[in-house]
C-alpha cells in the first residue's frame, strides 16, 4: 500500500503540467467508448430493420409496405459511429503518445540531473549497476504501463461500465446472462496469475542459476582445457539443465494457460448467450424479429465485455511493475544531495598552502578511518603519501576535494575551511588524477577539453603534449578526432592514464592531487608516464598518493600512514635514518602498494 | 531450422497432441459462428426444439474448445522446454569439446550470451511456434472458407478486406521496424552516457562538469523521446485504421445482404456468422503478422547457436595410448600467429628443458612470454614448427597423459563457486584432505584457510568474492601443485603475493616439486634469479637464454632489463 501512494504520488508529480491534455484523453475516451458501445446497437437494430423488411415481403399482404429506409439509416448511422470512433481512438493515441514520451523523458533527465548532484557516498554505497537499473528496467516498465496500462485502464474501465449500461437498458434479463460469469473468470484468473508469478519466479531463480554456472564455467574454460575438467563440466551442467526444464516447464504452463483460459471462458460466455437469447425470442413477448436483432447484439456485446476482463489481468502485472519502478526512482530522488554552503567562499588561487589539521574520518559513524591526522602541504611543494594498503591514503584524497566531509578537525585551503567554500570554485582549483583513468564516450579531444570546454586547440597541444601523448594521438588516423568507445580499446592502460594526466594539465589546478596507478604498463609506457608525472608535478602544488620510488624519491616531504595514523614524516634520507617502518618498507623490496 | 527438426524429434508424439488440441480449439472457434446462423435460423423458423439442441451444442463446444486450448499448453510447454534444453545441452558438449582456439574466436562472453539469451528465444519461438502460429494457419483457411460458404456471393469482400490489412500491416510492420532498430541504438546511447557518469562520477565531480553532462544527457534522451513519439505514431494510425476497416467491411457487408434478402431472405441469418468469420480473418492476419516479427528474431538466434555447432574443432586428439611423462620440454623452431593477426607473436623458438629444471622466461609485456606458456598445455598448435614432450610431438601425446602431466597456473586466478576443495579437486579428483593440506602449505594458503569456519569446505562465492586476490592467487597456485604435475608453469601467478610470500612459495616448490619442470614466466628478474635457465623474449624472439650470472655478464637485452630493475632496488 505504501508502494501504491508513493508510485501514485511520484506520477502525478510528472503528469500534473499535462493535465488538460490527460483530461482531453479522458473526454475522448469517454466519447470513443459511447461511440463503440452504441454502434452494436445500430447493428442489431439494421438486422431487426432487415428482418422485418424480409418479414413483411414475405407476407403477400403487406409486401408493397416493405422498404429499407429504415434498415438504411441504421447503416448509415453505424458507419457514422464507426468512422468517429476511428478519429476519436486515432487523436487520443497521439495525445497519449506524447504525454508518455515528454513526462518519461522528463523523469530519466531528472533522474539524471539529481545523480549528478548526489554525494559521492551515494555511488560509493550502491553499485553501479544497480543504480544503472533505474535508467533501464525500472524507465522501461513506467514506459511501457503509461504507453499501454494507464490510459488503456481508463478506457477499459469505461468501456465496460459502458456495455453493462447499454446491455441493461437493452435486455435486463440477457445482461444478467452476460455477466453472470464475470466472477468465476475473474478468480480463475488471478489464480492463474498468482500461480505464474510464482513458477515464473521460481523460473527464473533456476535459470539465474544455470547462467551463473554457464558463464563461470566458459569464463574459466582455459582451467577447464588444461585441468581435463571438460566431462564435469558437461556433468553438472545436466543437472542444473534438468532443474531448468522442469521449472521452466511449470513456469511456461501457468503463464502460458491465461491467454486460451479467457479466450475458452469468452467462447463459452457467448454460446451461453445465444442460447438464452434464442430461448427468450422464442419464449419471451418480444416480436422474432426485434429478438433476432437483440441476439446479434448480445453477440457483440458478450465478446466486447470480455476483452477489458482478459485485458485488465494482464494490465496488473504491468501496473505493479510500474509502481515498483516509481517507487525506486523516488527512493534515489529523494537521497540527500551535496552540501553547497549559500555565499561559499570563492577563491582565485592558492596563497600559502593546505592544511589537513586533526582530521578524523569514518565512511560509517562507528569505523574510524583516519584517527586525527594532520599534514601541511605549503605552495609549490609536492608530498608523498605511502603506506601499506587500507593504511587511509585514498580517504585522504576524497576529503581534500570533499567528496566526503570529515567528521572531526578540517581541511583548509589557505585558512579557510572547505566545508566554507564554494564546492564549485574549490574543484576549480583542485584537480585530481585518478588511479583507474576513465574516459568518456566522444573522441579524444572531448576528453581533454573535458574540464576546460572552452579551450583552444593550441592549448590542447600543449596540455598533450606535456602528458607526452601528442605523438601518440597525431600517429592515429583521425588524430584528435579518433572515437573512444567503450568497445574499442585502441587505447592501452598507460595510454588511457595519459589522456587523464592530458586533461587535468590542462585545467591548470592551483592544488594536483594524483592517485598513482598500480597497474602493469610496460617499461616504455611506465617512462612515459613517469615523464608526465614529473612534468605535470613540476611547479605545482600536489599531493601524491605514491607507488613508484621514483615519485617517493623526489617528494619535498613523504608522509608515512599506517592504519590510519601518521606513523613517521620527512623526506626520504632523514626516514631511512629513522630506521623505522620506512626504512623496513625500503629495504623490504619495495612493495608500496 | 533443421536443429529444431532433429530436436523436435524426439517429441513428435507431444507436437501432435499440441496440434491435436489447439485444432480443436480453432474448430470450437469457427464452429461457433456457424451454430450461430443456425440458431438465428432456426429462430426465423420458429423451431423451439431444434434451438434447445442447438444451444446445448454450442455450450459444449465451447467448453470443448476450452479444454483444448488447455490441454495445448501444456504440451507446448512440454515441447518448447524440452526442446530449448535439449539444444542448449547440445552446444554446452560442443562448446566443452572445443579447442581454447575455438573459445577465444567466439569469446567467452559471447558464448555465455548465445547459451542464455539466444536459447531463450528459441525456446519463446517454440511456445508461440506451438500455441499461436500453428493455430493461425487453420483459423485462417477456415474463415476463409466458411465465410464463403455462408454467403458466396460476397466472396469478394474477403478479398478486399484481406488486401487492405495486408497492406496497412505492410507498410506499417515494415516502418516500425525500421524505428525499432533506432531506438536500441538510442537506448544504448542513454545507457552508455548514464554507465560511465556512473563510474566516473569522480572525475565529472572534480572538473566540476555536472552541467555539461546533463546537457549531454538531456541531447540524448530527448532524441529517444522523439523516437518513441514517431513509434506512437505509428501506433496511433494502425490501430484505428486496423478496427476502420474491420468495421467498414462489416457495414458492407450488412448493406449487400440487404440487398440479397430480396431475392434470397435466409442471408439475414448468415450475416452474423460471416461478421464473425471476418473478424477472424483478420485477427488471424495481424497476430500472424506480429509473430512473423518476432519469429524472424528467433531465427537469427537459432543461426547464431547454429555457428556454434557448425564450428569444427581447431585442435584434436590423436588415438595414442596413455603413456606417463617424464618432463622434458623441447620447442623445435616455433613460430605461432594468433588467428586473425596478421604478424606472428613467437618467431622462430628453440629450446629445451630437462625434467626436473627450472625455467624462468622473462621480457617486456607483449613479448610473447604468456604465448609461449600456452603452448605447453596445448591450449594452441604452434604455426610453424614443433613443440616436444618426451621427445614426441605434443600432437601425439594423449590427452588425459597430457593433462594429467601439466598444470598451468594463470595470472588471473580463476575460482569456481562451490567449495575450496571443489577447487582443489579440480586439480586432482581424488585429492585426500592430506593432499589438499599438503598442497596449500607450498601455495602458502594453509594459514587463510585453517582460519576459516569450515577451512577446506567453506564456500567459494561467485566471482570467488569472498576472496581477496592475494587469496585467490594463493588457491589458484595449490590447484597448480595438487597433483604433483610433472611440468608446472606459473605464468606469473605469484603477482599478488607480497615479497615474502612469494619467496615461500618458491622455496616450498623447490623442495616439494624437485623432480617437476617448472617453467615460471615473470616481469620481475627477481622472481626467476635462481632458475638453471633463464630465457630472455622480446617482441617474440629469444633474445638470451642462460643462467642469471651468464646473462648479466654478457646478454645485453638482459642486463638492460637488470639495470632498470636494479635502479628501483637503491
Amino acid at each position: 500500500m505504501q508502494e501504491f501512494k508513493q508510485g501514485t504520488k511520484f506520477f502525478v508529480q510528472y503528469l500534473k503540467q499535462y493535465k488538460l491534455g490527460i483530461a482531453f484523453v479522458f473526454v475522448l475516451t469517454i466519447v470513443s467508448t459511447y461511440l463503440q458501445v452504441k454502434a452494436p446497437i445500430f447493428m442489431g437494430n439494421a438486422i431487426t430493420d432487415l428482418a422485418k423488411y424480409v418479414e413483411l415481403r414475405l407476407n403477400p399482404m403487406t409486401h408493397n409496405l416493405a422498404s429499407k429506409t429504415d434498415f438504411h439509416h441504421a447503416l448509415m448511422m453505424m458507419l457514422m459511429f464507426f468512422l468517429f470512433n476511428a478519429v476519436a481512438m486515432f487523436i487520443s493515441s497521439l495525445v497519449i503518445s506524447r504525454i508518455t514520451g515528454y513526462s518519461t523523458n522528463a523523469m530519466r533527465v531528472g533522474l539524471f540531473q539529481k545523480l549528478q548532484k548526489m554525494t559521492i557516498k551515494y555511488f560509493d554505497s550502491h553499485k553501479d549497476g544497480e543504480i544503472l537499473s533505474r535508467f533501464t528496467s525500472d524507465l522501461d516498465n513506467i514506459f511501457n504501463a503509461m504507453n499501454q496500462g494507464l490510459f488503456q485502464l481508463f478506457s477499459n474501465i469505461t468501456l465496460m461500465i459502458g456495455i453493462l449500461i447499454m446491455m441493461f437498458r437493452e435486455s435486463a434479463e440477457l445482461a444478467w446472462v452476460t455477466v453472470a460469469s464475470t466472477p468465476i473468470t475473474i478468480l480463475i484468473a488471478f489464480f492463474m496469475i498468482r500461480k505464474a508469478r510464482k513458477y515464473v519466479d521460481l523460473q527464473q531463480d533456476e535459470v539465474g542459476r544455470l547462467n551463473g554456472y554457464i558463464n563461470e564455467q566458459i569464463t574459466g574454460e582455459r582451467v577447464i582445457i588444461t585441468n581435463g575438467l571438460q566431462k564435469e563440466s558437461v556433468d553438472n551442467f545436466l543437472e542444473h539443465n534438468e532443474r531448468v526444464r522442469q521449472a521452466t516447464f511449470t513456469g511456461q504452463v501457468y503463464s502460458g494457460m491465461l491467454f486460451p483460459l479467457m479466450q475458452g471462458m469468452s467462447l463459452i460466455n457467448t454460446a451461453v448467450v445465444i442460447f438464452f437469447g434464442s430461448y427468450l425470442a422464442l419464449h419471451g413477448d418480444m416480436s422474432r424479429a426485434t429478438a433476432l436483432g437483440l441476439v446479434v447484439i448480445f453477440v457483440q456485446y458478450s465478446q466486447q465485455y470480455y476483452q477489458p476482463i482478459t485485458q485488465l489481468t494482464s494490465m496488473y502485472n504491468m501496473l505493479q511493475l510500474a509502481l515498483t519502478g516509481a517507487r525506486r526512482i523516488n527512493e534515489v530522488m529523494v537521497e540527500p544531495n551535496e552540501i553547497n554552503p549559500t555565499n561559499g567562499k570563492h577563491i582565485d588561487n592558492l596563497k600559502s598552502k593546505i592544511m589537513l589539521d586533526d582530521v578524523h574520518f569514518g565512511y560509517d559513524a562507528n569505523r574510524e578511518i583516519l584517527h586525527g591526522i594532520s599534514i601541511e602541504v605549503d605552495k609549490g611543494q609536492m608530498v608523498a603519501l605511502v603506506g601499506p594498503t587500507g593504511s587511509g591514503k585514498t580517504t585522504v584524497m576524497n576529503l581534500l576535494n570533499r567528496f566526503y566531509d570529515v567528521t572531526g578537525g578540517s581541511v583548509k585551503f589557505d585558512g579557510v575551511d572547505v566545508r566554507e567554500m564554494d564546492i564549485d570554485s574549490l574543484r576549480d582549483h583542485v584537480g585530481i588524477v585518478l588511479q583507474e583513468s576513465v574516459l568518456f564516450s566522444g573522441t579524444i579531444r572531448d576528453n581533454i577539453v573535458f574540464g576546460k570546454p572552452d579551450a583552444t586547440d593550441e592549448q590542447m597541444y600543449a596540455a598533450a603534449e606535456e602528458a607526452n601523448i601528442h605523438d601518440f594521438i597525431m600517429s592515429l588516423e583521425d588524430g584528435y578526432d579518433t572515437k573512444v568507445t567503450d568497445e574499442n580499446s585502441v587505447f592501452s592502460t598507460g595510454q588511457k592514464q595519459l589522456i587523464s594526466i592530458a586533461r587535468t594539465i590542462l585545467t591548470n589546478p592551483d592544488l594536483l592531487i594524483l592517485d598513482e596507478a598500480t597497474s602493469n604498463v610496460d617499461t616504455v609506457t611506465e617512462a612515459r608516464i613517469q615523464k608526465a608525472m614529473d612534468n605535470v608535478i613540476k611547479g605545482r602544488t600536489s599531493f601524491v598518493i605514491a607507488h613508484r620510488l621514483k615519485t617517493i624519491l623526489n617528494a619535498d616531504k613523504i608522509v608515512v600512514l599506517k592504519d590510519g595514523n601518521i606513523i613517521e614524516e620527512g623526506n626520504h634520507h632523514e626516514l631511512l635514518a629513522e630506521n623505522g617502518f620506512y626504512a623496513e618498507l625500503y629495504n623490504n623490496q619495495m612493495v608500496f602498494e | 531450422m533443421e536443429i529444431l527438426i532433429r530436436h523436435g524429434k524426439k517429441y513428435r508424439f507431444d507436437i501432435l497432441w499440441a496440434f491435436i488440441s489447439v485444432t480443436i480449439m480453432a474448430l470450437s472457434m469457427l464452429w461457433q459462428p456457424k451454430l450461430l446462423q443456425k440458431v438465428l435460423e432456426a429462430i426465423i423458423k420458429n423451431n423451439t426444439h431444434e434451438v434447445d439442441k442447438l444451444g446445448l451444442e454450442l455450450i459444449i463446444i465451447a467448453i470443448v474448445g476450452l479444454i483444448g486450448g488447455a490441454i495445448n499448453t501444456i504440451f507446448a510447454a512440454k515441447v518448447a522446454q524440452g526442446v530449448a534444453a535439449d539444444v542448449r545441452e547440445e552446444v554446452y558438449r560442443k562448446i566443452q569439446n572445443f579447442s581454447f582456439e575455438n573459445i577465444e574466436k567466439f569469446a567467452a562472453s559471447n558464448l555465455v550470451v548465445r547459451l542464455t539469451n539466444d536459447i531463450n528465444q528459441v525456446q519463446n519461438l517454440m511456445m508461440m511456434f506451438l500455441q499461436t502460429l500453428m493455430r493461425i494457419p487453420i483459423i485462417f483457411v477456415g474463415a476463409f472458407i466458411l465465410a464463403i460458404v455462408t454467403l458466396p456471393k460476397l466472396w469478394w469482400i474477403i478479398i478486399v478486406m484481406i488486401v487492405l490489412i495486408v497492406a496497412v500491416a505492410g507498410v506499417s510492420f515494415g516502418r516500425m521496424g525500421r524505428n525499432f532498430g533506432k531506438m536500441q541504438k538510442s537506448i544504448d546511447h542513454v545507457n552508455t552516457l548514464a554507465k560511465e557518469n556512473l563510474g566516473g562520477v569522480r572525475v565529472v565531480k572534480s572538473f566540476v562538469q555536472e552541467d555539461n553532462e546533463i546537457k549531454r544527457f538531456t541531447k540524448v534522451s530527448d532524441d529517444m523521446r522523439d523516437l518513441n513519439i514517431v513509434i506512437g505514431n505509428w501506433f496511433s494510425v494502425i490501430v484505428p485504421a486496423f478496427m476502420l476497416i474491420a468495421n467498414l467491411t462489416i457495414t458492407g457487408a450488412i448493406f449487400f445482404v440487404g440487398k440479397m434478402v430480396d431475392s434470397d431472405p435466409t442471408a439475414l441469418a448468415a450475416v452474423t456468422s460471416y461478421i464473425n468469420y471476418l473478424a477472424q480473418i483478420m485477427m488471424a492476419i495481424i497476430i500472424g503478422g506480429m509473430m512473423m516479427t518476432f519469429a524472424s528474431r528467433g531465427m537469427v538466434s537459432l543461426s547464431r547457436l547454429n555457428e556454434i555447432l557448425k564450428t569444427k574443432n581447431t585442435l584434436t586428439y590423436g588415438d595414442t595410448p596413455e603413456k606417463d611423462i617424464v618432463g622434458n620440454v623441447e620447442f623445435k623452431n616455433v613460430s605461432f600467429t594468433y588467428p586473425g593477426d596478421e604478424s606472428p607473436t613467437l618467431k622462430d623458438i628453440s629450446f629445451t628443458a630437462q625434467a626436473g629444471q627450472m625455467i624462468g622466461i622473462v621480457g617486456a609485456t607483449g613479448s610473447g612470454k604468456s604465448t609461449l606458456a600456452q603452448l605447453i598445455p596445448r591450449l594452441f598448435d604452434p604455426t610453424e614448427g614443433e613443440v616436444l614432450i618426451d621427445g614426441a610431438d605434443l600432437k601425439n601425446v594423449n590427452e588425459k597423459s597430457l593433462r594429467k602431466a601439466v598444470s598451468f597456473v594463470l595470472q588471473r586466478a580463476t575460482l569456481f563457486s562451490g567449495t575450496i576443495a571443489d577447487n582443489l579437486r579440480q586439480g586432482k579428483r581424488d585429492a585426500t584432505l592430506e593432499d589438499m593440506k599438503r598442497a596449500a602449505d607450498i601455495a602458502q594458503a594453509s594459514e587463510f584457510i585453517e582460519k576459516l569456519d569450515k577451512q577446506y569446505d567453506a564456500p567459494v562465492e561467485e566471482r570467488s568474492a569472498n576472496f581477496s586476490g592475494g587469496q585467490k592467487q594463493r588457491l589458484s597456485i595449490a590447484r597448480g601443485v595438487i597433483g604433483s604435475p610433472k611440468i608446472l608453469i606459473l605464468d606469473d601467478s605469484t603477482s599478488a603475493l607480497d615479497a615474502k610470500s612469494e619467496k615461500l612459495v618458491k622455496e616450498a616448490l623447490d623442495r616439494e616439486l624437485a623432480g617437476s619442470t617448472t617453467f615460471v614466466i615473470a616481469e620481475k628478474i627477481a622472481s626467476v634469479i635462481n632458475a638453471d635457465k633463464i630465457i630472455v623474449l622480446d617482441e617474440g624472439k629469444i633474445v638470451g637464454e642462460g643462467t642469471h650470472q651468464e646473462l648479466v655478464a654478457n646478454n645485453k637485452a638482459y642486463q638492460e632489463i637488470y639495470q632498470t630493475q636494479k635502479a628501483l632496488e637503491v
